[in-house]
């Protein structure tokens, strides 16, 4: 009864602001994250060859650097160059740069599945190179892509919970400040571990329904023997 | 209509992969409703220089005349409106995977000629109607056969009102039995006087559609001539040579 009152009281409210905090550090840095990637991708395979050194250089630092590490930079790096992040604004541009490295590479993967012959036949209708890509392309390379990119959001819900270390007190970092003042560990952290897996059940129900919504002929989702 | 000059014209198309020649030198002329065939073995060039004529590949020398005034490709606004008027359909078809049949068509209308989607939609479907398709008009490339697939191509390359359509070996990827009716497509187009030059290896229906055929071999255009003098009185010998071995392959089948 007393442990009802204490997660009533005490637990519950904490962990709901800080799910608010997480949420909205996800949402924002997912969809950031996916433009960000589709356009690093698309310069990837079709720029010219500065512009793919450039998302080349992009993608080897913001996949080759630890997330931690880049958030500290984002957070204590900057100010050393007089720019002041707040924390929340810090941990979105390091979850944002960090799965747009991730969601390029599923993307240049993706185009680079689709067949040349395409390419030319809307070439030789007068269509002009970005206008191939943007109408011909990269719709069928983003359903190919869905499967991956929607992975890489899922494990964005999960590393979300590193914001707390640049002092962005999210549901991870609301968790560990109950559990430490109430020291248990055990208990607080079974409940933050389950509110994230929640999240991405209800995630990856949103993009199962994503990607059957898009789902046309020749670019089935495979499935268990549910296709009609 | 517009004058003498040829619609389309090449002159001395040269192209190289590294430092192997794949085009030597090209020249031909397609006047209005001329039909040409190129002929010759695997490897000869035929359908790289049918990519060049829509600068699909870039060539390393050569020029290109289409209604008398050269295409100047570098002005990106003059190749795309030059290629809306040559028509091209590809051996694997090409048909842009996530779209129906009727999007596939309608697509180039919308978004190239900027036609409202209305008025494409009606045009696209006078097209599909044309090749035989209109029941299948929203079913997707996935879920075509070959023969269908290739009439969509026609009807997508049709709707741009092309004054000129390149076939590169338009039924070498279809079974004989879907063979018959893209032919029978292609048939029309004649019929209705379009200008075309086609790469096929099924000489029987070549000759009975081209006024001309021309044999290439290694990059170069050997001989050229009505298809009855190339296939059975050609000149050189590399041409007596292949012709012999169609003619075989032809009395076998037929």
């Amino acid at each position: 009864m007393e442990e009802l009152l204490f997660i009533r009281q005490e637990v519950a409210p904490a962990l709901l602001r800080g799910l608010w905090v997480s949420i909205q550090l996800i949402v924002p840095s997912a969809i950031c994250g996916l433009i960000l990637g589709i356009i690093a991708g698309v310069l990837r395979v079709y720029g010219g060859p500065l512009l793919r050194r450039i998302a080349g250089l992009y993608v080897l630092f913001f996949r080759g650097f630890p997330l931690l590490v880049q958030l500290y930079l984002w957070y204590f790096g900057l100010p050393r160059i007089g720019i002041y992040l707040s924390p929340f604004v810090a941990a979105f541009f390091g979850f944002t740069f960090c799965s747009g490295a991730y969601h390029s590479e599923y993307v240049r993967g993706a185009l680079l599945s689709i067949k040349a012959g395409q390419q030319l036949a809307a070439q030789s209708l007068g269509f002009s190179k970005f206008k191939t890509i943007f109408s011909i392309i990269l719709p069928q390379a983003v359903r190919r892509a869905l499967p991956g990119c929607g992975n890489e959001l899922i494990y964005l819900i999960k590393y979300s919970s590193l914001a707390y270390m640049v002092t962005c007190i999210e549901l991870t970092g609301e968790g560990k400040i109950l559990a430490s003042s109430y020291f248990k560990y055990t208990e607080i952290f079974f409940i933050v571990g389950g509110v994230y897996l929640v999240l991405v059940s209800f995630a990856t129900w949103i993009l199962n329904s994503v990607e059957d919504r898009v789902s046309i002929p020749g670019f089935e989702r495979p499935q268990e023997g549910k296709r009609k | 209509m517009t004058n003498q000059h040829p619609v389309l014209k090449a002159e001395n198309i040269n192209k190289r992969y590294g430092n192997q020649e794949i085009l030597k030198g090209v020249s031909f002329e397609l006047n209005r409703g001329d039909i040409k065939c190129l002929i010759g073995p695997s490897g000869s060039g035929k359908s790289t220089l049918l990519h060049c004529i829509n600068f699909l590949v870039q060539f390393d020398e050569g020029r290109i005349w289409f209604n008398g005034s050269e295409v100047n490709y570098a002005r990106k606004h003059d190749l795309y409106a030059y290629r809306q008027k040559i028509g091209m359909i590809f051996q694997d078809f090409n048909l842009f995977d996530h779209l129906t049949a009727l999007r596939n068509v309608q697509v180039g209308l919308v978004r190239v000629r900027k036609m409202p989607k209305k008025e494409a939609r009606n045009r696209a479907l006078v097209e599909l109607e044309r090749v035989g398709l209109k029941d299948h008009v929203m079913k997707y490339p996935a879920e075509l056969s070959g023969g269908q697939k290739q009439r969509v191509s026609i009807a997508r390359a049709l709707a741009m009102d092309p004054e000129v359509m390149l076939l590169d070996e338009p039924t070498s990827a279809l079974d004989p039995e879907l063979i018959g009716e893209v032919h029978s497509v292609i048939q029309d187009l004649a019929r209705g006087g379009m200008t075309m030059m086609l790469v096929t290896h099924e000489i029987g229906f070549a000759g009975s559609l081209a006024k001309e055929f021309l044999f290439m071999d290694e990059g170069v255009i050997l001989e050229q001539g009505p298809p009855e003098r190339i296939l059975s009185n050609a000149e050189c010998d590399r041409t007596r040579e292949f012709c012999a071995k169609i003619n075989q392959l032809h009395r076998g089948s037929g």
